[in-house]
């Protein structure tokens, strides 16, 4: 490979790590179009570069929200059983199906993570919270906005390790997070405050992430050259995602990004 | 019933499995990217770069080739996508041994059954 490919996938990697931490989506729903799309990579490969990708962006923000307690880390680990056996699963799935059926499934998600996207924006980003004390998992962390300590309980788990399950098979087939259905999940059924949600989810993905990279890679889909400069630009990206999203507020940019979203949907599908 | 928001208390102090596992975290990060930084630029520096093998080596065969004297950028580039993916599993170990002594059975039990099927899956699919 060329000096130039490798330029070409770190700097992918960084604008595709960039718009996922962005718009909190991670980095594989923007990596997976560039990769195939752009970079004209089979199905599989783009899968397994994205799963590890996943990966580095999750544990580097894990190791963060870990430590400032905003994790629910008891929770998160038993949703994490549900979520390796989804996404085992759908590791083994992903490698019976061709490249384009594979393709045309994450067309529809794309669809599907649009219209969350539409729905995120038009609700209310106040902690509106329903939760009451006497749930499981109790847990409290300072929301820095506010200079307060939340607390909460946890409800309704055996519903929320259903949808854990479903996002873990969903990672597992299409190198993504699972974030967009878990964080919904856990905040409007479980009562956990959203930033609390994203912390736990996003803490999960590296451990559901690893248990179908693992199939990924035994199948011969991860090519170093491929994804050593992709994983390292999505990880620069992230951190550069994150500290642009602290400036830049409203939902103009999500209509950008939704329309985008649409357009990559669309040509996913007939590639 | 509203969330219980208490702008006077302070947080309960911080568990020890809370800083142990971010520190798994940050060391499997910046390790795994630190070897993949290396790999790339044996590649751009050597003008004998290794090619691609056929099929992604095993585990095992890139930690020999790994401590072997003819170090090559592509073991370089394996070495830390391999630790990248060992970094969770890492994470899940850390916790069993922090549950152990926070002396939380319950939850050293669940991070053993996390541990167990990471262990199981990537045993099944590296043989």
């Amino acid at each position: 490979m060329s000096l130039s490919s490798f330029l070409l996938l770190f700097l992918g990697g960084i604008v595709t790590g960039t718009f996922g931490a962005m718009l909190g989506l991670g980095g594989g729903v923007f990596l997976i179009p560039f990769l195939a799309l752009a970079f004209g990579l089979p199905m599989h490969q783009a899968i397994a570069t994205s799963i590890v990708a996943v990966i580095a962006t999750s544990s580097a923000g894990a190791a963060m929200n870990v430590e400032r307690q905003i994790v629910n880390l008891r929770f998160g680990m038993v949703l994490e059983i549900a979520t390796v056996c989804g996404a085992i699963f759908g590791g083994v799935t992903a490698n019976l199906l061709s490249g384009q059926t594979l393709a045309r499934i994450f067309a529809i998600l794309l669809l599907f993570v649009s219209f969350m996207m539409i729905w995120r924006a038009r609700r209310s980003k106040s902690e509106n919270g329903t939760t009451s004390q006497n749930g499981t998992f109790p847990s409290s962390f300072k929301d820095e906005a506010s200079g307060t300590v939340v607390s909460y309980t946890v409800h309704r788990v055996p519903l929320v390790l259903l949808v854990s399950l479903v996002a873990g098979n969903i990672s597992g087939l299409l190198g993504i997070g699972g974030g967009i259905f878990k964080v919904p999940a856990m905040h409007m059924i479980s009562g956990v405050p959203i930033k609390a949600a994203t912390a736990t989810s996003n803490f999960m993905i590296g451990v559901t992430a690893a248990a179908s990279a693992f199939i990924y890679f035994a199948n011969g889909h991860l090519n170093p050259f491929i994804a050593s400069p992709a994983v390292l630009g999505v990880l620069g990206g992230s951190f550069l995602g994150i500290r642009i999203n602290r400036r830049i507020k409203g939902t103009a940019l999500t209509w950008v990004f939704v329309v985008v979203l649409l357009l990559v949907s669309i040509k996913m599908f007939w590639r | 019933m509203s969330l219980d928001m208490k702008p006077t208390e302070s947080l309960p102090p911080q568990h020890v499995v809370d800083r142990w596992i971010g520190r798994t975290l940050q060391f499997g990060v910046w390790s795994s990217a630190s070897l993949m930084v290396a790999g790339l630029l044996v590649r751009w520096l050597s003008r004998a770069a290794a090619p691609l093998p056929t099929e992604n080596p095993a585990p095992g065969e890139i930690v020999r080739r790994l401590f072997s004297t003819s170090i090559d950028d592509v073991t370089l580039m394996y070495a830390g996508l391999v630790l990248l993916m060992l970094t969770p599993v890492l994470r899940v170990l850390t916790s069993v041994i922090g549950f152990s002594v926070e002396r939380d059975r319950k939850f050293v039990v669940v991070a053993l059954i996390v541990l167990g099927m990471l262990l199981a899956e990537f045993f099944f699919s590296m043989r």
